[in-house]
């Protein structure tokens, strides 16, 4: 890889995130939750919400306290949550590999298997398999995610069902125990995100199987199997990777957010949306910055992979 | 007498829509001897490009029906192959350069490992062997750096030199066939020089037969010697070059050699063109399919087909012929 694209995509990636984490700063402090009225109860002095806007630091200029943001960001140094009085860091050093350990096989599976259904729908397209494939992508887009969740927790959790696997909780100390709990909420990402993934995958594999240098492949006597996984595949790799890549931090943060509410999980989602409900500033502050520090990372990392997989970018 | 190195008969396209089917190419024969370049020509949308494809087999095989009595390799009748017997065929037997280089090649490979993975494929041998091959094909068509040239990828190349490099690729494993689908169109003059006279060479020293598609009269008279005109799939005329283009019989044929554009000293009162335009496939009229846009029409024309005259030196399906 060339060191110069590096370094330049590292240091495009210090401006987005500067602004990125602006504009949150900026609407967490003027839409955000005001803590003053929440300590001082009903019917304060001028003085006493004066003396605790001091306290709080609220009457300090807002780049001062931009700043202030900044470092604890950089620092990691990031406060007491509000509701616990527990540092802000330790809630998201516990919380968040619970969370990535929930969705990471869910994610993994989910668009393995719709890379390879969506590369069996457009070698077949316009055939019943193609057709049968893509008819189940849109059930499974048209189901709610509620359904899902629910109706697998009934079938699978549930006396009424197999019974086999726990509603809620997340009591994992080893293998075994971290598939017990894991495996439901894996089934749950996969069929919620199975349809969404395929219908992107075969778009994808469509127009490259379409592409001129496919039929040139073809005149020279490339089989099927040469044709897609040589051909098709590594120049799909571009929009693909662009997906994944994109897709880690949404589904780090939100995607877990819904799996852990329905399953009891105590991840970084289940955290942020109490944060959300009690007005948790110094939780939200951290989870809000790092997910935009997450989002400049992650399209940092992609554009390095891009050099990887294109020869038009590694070698202009 | 030899036999030919390609020789078609009676090759049908036709394209189902619905109930009815609409033919595309309809029951053309030709055969090109080895070491001989043939041209088909026409006007865009008459069928040349349609007629290469099925020749390869390279048609989509929904929609589409190809019929042919035989298509023969030195031969070997190739048209009922399918699967891996037919890709066994494809590239080392006929092998096809495609009209635009910049997309033709794909951009995430190196230009060697894509004529190696097609020498590998056909001729096999030894990782050197095969490197060595390739390189011999890229000096070939007159690159002096070869190994550089394997080392590139296609967008590091200009159109010219993707084309030569495509031609590279074509004569790896120096087919008896090889089809070229306006392997020029869309290169400068200079450079399409270039690549003729690489093609003229390595024709007279493989004795490869060549099939140019072509609506570029000017370069088929410098690089082949024989010609088909064709209009709406099917043959109006089929000679050697130097007839057609000293007294072509067909009204249609002298209609495409008066298009030609002339330099001259003055500059032209008009461009010619033929009047009225290619028909779709599925509204060809009833009787002889040019004779709307025709000078010489009468009421004959309108009513039956005239066949090509195939017993005579320079073929040509007309009833007033010129």
């Amino acid at each position: 890889m060339n060191r110069r694209y590096i370094t330049r995509r590292v240091l495009y990636g210090i401006p987005l995130i500067l602004g990125v984490t602006f504009v949150s700063f900026l609407l967490m402090v003027y839409f955000g939750p005001d803590k003053t009225y929440e300590l001082l109860g009903k019917n304060p002095t001028t003085e006493q919400i004066s003396e605790v806007r001091r306290a709080l630091g609220y009457d300090r200029a807002f780049l001062l306290r931009y700043g202030d943001y900044l470092r604890e960001l950089v620092t990691l140094d990031l406060g007491l949550s509000d509701s616990s009085g527990e540092p802000v860091s330790v809630i998201l050093k516990r919380t968040l590999p619970v969370s990535i350990a929930l969705v990471l096989p869910g994610f993994i599976l989910g668009n393995l298997m719709g890379l390879a259904l969506g590369l069996l729908a457009a070698w077949y397209r316009g055939k019943w398999l193609d057709k049968l494939v893509m008819s189940a992508s849109v059930v499974g887009m048209s189901v709610s995610f509620l359904v899902i969740i629910i109706g697998l927790q009934i079938l699978l959790c549930t006396p009424y069902g197999l019974n086999l696997f726990p509603v809620r909780g997340w009591q994992v100390h080893d293998l075994g125990s971290y598939l017990y709990y894991v495996t439901v909420p894996t089934l749950a990402l996969v069929l919620v995100t199975l349809g969404y993934n395929t219908r992107f995958y075969r778009a994808v594999m469509v127009e490259e199987i379409e592409r001129d240098h496919i039929r040139t492949a073809q005149a020279y006597g490339a089989s099927p199997r040469e044709l897609l996984f040589r051909h098709v595949l590594k120049n799909s790799l571009i929009p693909v990777l662009t997906r994944i890549m994109f897709s880690v931090p949404f589904v780090v943060i939100s995607g877990s957010l819904l799996l852990e509410s329905y399953f009891g999980i105590p991840g970084i989602g289940l955290v942020t949306f109490n944060a959300i409900t009690s007005g948790d500033q110094p939780i939200l502050k951290a989870v809000v910055g790092l997910t935009g520090v997450l989002f400049v990372l992650a399209l940092t990392v992609n554009d390095m992979l891009y050099s990887l997989v294109d020869p038009r970018v590694a070698k202009p | 007498m030899s036999t030919p190195a390609l020789a078609v008969h009676d090759l049908s396209v036709r394209f189902k829509t619905g109930a009815d089917s609409r033919h595309a190419v309809d029951g053309i024969s030709f055969s090109i001897d080895a070491g001989e370049a043939t041209a088909l020509v026409g006007e865009s949308g008459c069928g040349k490009t349609i007629t290469a494809l099925a020749i390869l087999g390279l048609l989509p095989d929904s929609g589409v029906h190809v019929e042919s009595s035989a298509i023969e390799i030195n031969g070997r009748d190739i048209s009922g192959l399918t699967g891996s017997r037919r890709r066994e065929v494809l590239g080392r037997d006929i092998a096809m350069i495609f009209q635009n280089p910049g997309t033709a090649l794909d951009p995430v490979f190196t230009l060697g490992r894509q004529i190696s993975a097609v020498y590998a494929r056909h001729c096999g041998g030894g990782k050197e062997h095969i490197r060595q091959k390739v390189i011999e094909s890229l000096e070939a068509v007159g690159f002096s750096q070869p190994q550089d040239i394997a080392a590139a990828y296609p967008h590091q190349l200009s159109g010219g030199m993707r084309q030569l490099a495509m031609i590279a690729m074509a004569t790896v494993c120096k087919p008896a066939v090889i089809i070229a689908d306006e392997p020029t169109t869309s290169l400068d003059n200079s450079t399409r020089a270039v690549i003729l006279q690489q093609l003229e060479r390595l024709r007279t020293l493989h004795q490869t037969a060549i099939l140019l598609v072509s609506h570029d009269l000017a370069t088929v008279r410098q690089s082949c010697q024989k010609v088909m005109v064709m209009y709406c799939g099917r043959l109006l005329e089929k000679t050697d070059c130097e007839s057609l283009f000293s007294h072509a019989r067909h009204p249609y044929s002298a209609g495409l050699l008066s298009c030609i554009p002339q330099i001259s000293d003055t500059r032209p009162a008009m461009i010619n063109s033929i009047p009225g335009q290619v028909p779709a496939a599925g509204e060809f009229p009833p009787g002889c399919h040019f004779a709307p846009r025709c000078p010489r029409v009468e009421s004959m024309c309108n009513q039956s087909v005239p066949a090509l005259d195939t017993d005579k030196q320079q073929a040509v399906a007309c009833f007033r012929p010129l």
